[in-house]
């Protein structure tokens, strides 16, 4: 191969490049900590479904501001369907605008329920999104699909996620 | 003469308002309204007089006055008064209150009362576990029918019973209800119609000849499509095989709140729109998909709901069209489909 000037700086560069990296991990050990432990991930595990489990609670109307007329975001999206989360951010006709799912929950909040807002910043829409993500956990990420119906995960039984249930009738 | 021929408008609502009095004053003028009326076959060996009858579902009232889901009601009762030819009654395939409350069954028979034809209902889970059913059978009789109209027997079944899970848990009548409210709900386990509807309807059709046209109406599906949601009746099978001597029937049920078909043995069976909002489809391979409706517009309330009529036939084949508000068939059901 002749060394052009272009073919000097792309192996220069191709050197440097990972020297740089590797000083940059190496400046952040959060990054290049060793892996967590057992009970490091179960602690996380449990921080993600106690908001899974709480956006479920808000999804079926625990929190009397969201609704004005009694609807419940579970009345249209049981176990989260149609909700298609991993389509999103795309295209909302009704909101005019390329959307992330977060504005579209305020929108059915405010329009179909007539309810007040969430904080887009606050935990109760992050549980709201972690409760519609994680029924859709495995699905493939398919930004701006708007006229089609996803489907969440099937659910055979209980909540759709890790839950202890609560022993009453099938709620084993 | 048929049955519905027979009483006027009037009577017929008096009947159906008299809980106590509706099997007693049903068998006065030949109709079989109760489960301890057993019709006797009149039909069978003869052609069906060809009719239309029409089918509304799944209104979900709420107490609040002019909710929207009363505008939608009143307009799918004004578009089966405006339907030409008219049908000759309605069916009702449950689900009028959503919490079970009174005072929103009231409202819906207030409503329904607008119809200038007869009317027929059938509870659903929504309308039933406030307080077991009292209201709803106060207002509109035995949850368990049958009647004969042009050549065709109609049978009408509760479907939405579930096994008591709330006595051994100490929950009030208010838990109860919420429990049945949410689709997705992991403690009340399947529904069914249960060996006192299965004995009624053996009796119901023992009489009848295999070549009667029978059409069966009942809150949830009878066939399995989605038990996660209750898109199922747990002893269809029983039911099935009850009906499986006769040479077609047809299943028209409510609660699935979208358009959907599906064939089982000699039954069809058929979903309907509700008026209150769409239901998304399951993650199920459809064995119609053609029968599946586009998705509903979020900013058109009205998209995906409405009523359905059905045009029997003198063969006893039945268009089927669905009537929606907004324009939501795919091509395959825009002008009705066989069943």
């Amino acid at each position: 191969m002749k060394l052009t000037t272009k073919n000097r700086f792309n192996i220069v560069m191709g050197l440097i490049t990972p020297v740089a990296l590797l000083g940059l991990l190496a400046a952040n050990p959060a990054a290049a900590r060793e892996p967590f432990s057992a009970d490091e991930l179960a602690a996380q595990e449990q921080a993600l479904l106690k908001q899974v489990n709480h956006g479920r609670d808000l999804w079926h109307g625990t929190l009397p501001s969201m609704t004005t007329n009694g609807l419940a975001c579970g009345n249209c999206h049981p176990d989260a369907a149609a909700s298609n989360p991993q389509t999103f951010p795309k295209f909302q006709a009704n909101l005019g605008k390329v959307s992330p799912l977060r504005d579209m929950i305020n929108w059915c909040i405010v329009v179909p329920q007539g309810g007040k807002a969430l904080d887009v910043n606050g935990d109760d829409m992050i549980a709201m999104e972690a409760y519609a993500f994680y029924m859709h956990r495995g699905k493939k990420i398919e930004p701006g699909l708007a006229t089609e119906q996803t489907t969440p995960v099937v659910v055979k039984s209980g909540r759709g996620f890790p839950w202890k249930g609560s022993g009453i009738g099938y709620d084993k | 003469m048929t049955d519905f021929d027979k009483m006027s408008r009037r009577e017929f609502f008096t009947i159906t308002g008299k809980a106590g009095l509706a099997t007693l004053a049903a068998s006065a003028i030949g109709t079989n309204f109760g489960m301890v009326q057993v019709a006797e076959a009149a039909v069978g060996k003869s052609k069906v007089t060809p009719f239309r009858f029409a089918i509304l579902t799944d209104a979900h009232l709420f107490s609040q006055p002019d909710h929207k889901f009363d505008t939608m009601l009143e307009k799918a009762v004004n578009d089966c008064n405006n339907m030409k030819p008219m049908p000759d009654f309605v069916l009702y395939c449950g689900d009028i209150a959503q919490n079970g409350l009174d005072d929103q069954l009231q409202k819906g028979k207030r409503i329904l009362s607008k119809l200038k034809m007869p009317l027929k209902v059938i509870p659903g889970e929504h309308d039933w576990y406030l307080d077991m059913g009292s209201a709803w059978r106060g207002h509109f009789g035995s949850p368990t029918w049958s009647f004969d109209h042009k050549g065709v027997h109609f049978i009408g079944m509760n479907s939405i019973l579930v096994r008591d899970f709330w006595t051994k848990a100490g929950m009030s009548a208010k838990e109860r209800m919420d429990v049945m409210e949410m689709l997705e709900s992991p403690i009340a386990g399947p529904w069914g119609v249960r060996e006192e509807q299965l004995d009624w309807l053996k009796k119901d059709v023992k009489k009848l000849s295999s070549d009667t046209p029978v059409v069966v109406f009942t809150h949830s599906p009878l066939w399995d499509y989605y038990p996660r949601w209750n898109f199922q009746t747990e002893d269809a099978p029983e039911i099935r095989s009850i009906l499986k001597k006769f040479e077609r029937v047809m299943s028209f049920h409510g609660h699935v709140h979208q358009t959907v078909y599906n064939k089982i043995g000699n039954m069809g069976s058929v979903g309907t729109l509700s008026t209150s909002w769409p239901w998304p489809y399951p993650d199920v391979k459809l064995a119609h998909p053609w029968s599946q409706m586009n998705r509903s517009d979020p900013g058109n309330f009205e998209d995906g709901q409405g009523a359905q009529y059905i045009d029997l036939e003198s063969n006893f084949t039945a268009m089927t069209h669905y009537q929606p508000f907004g324009n939501m068939l795919n091509p395959a059901m825009k002008n009705g489909f066989k069943i």
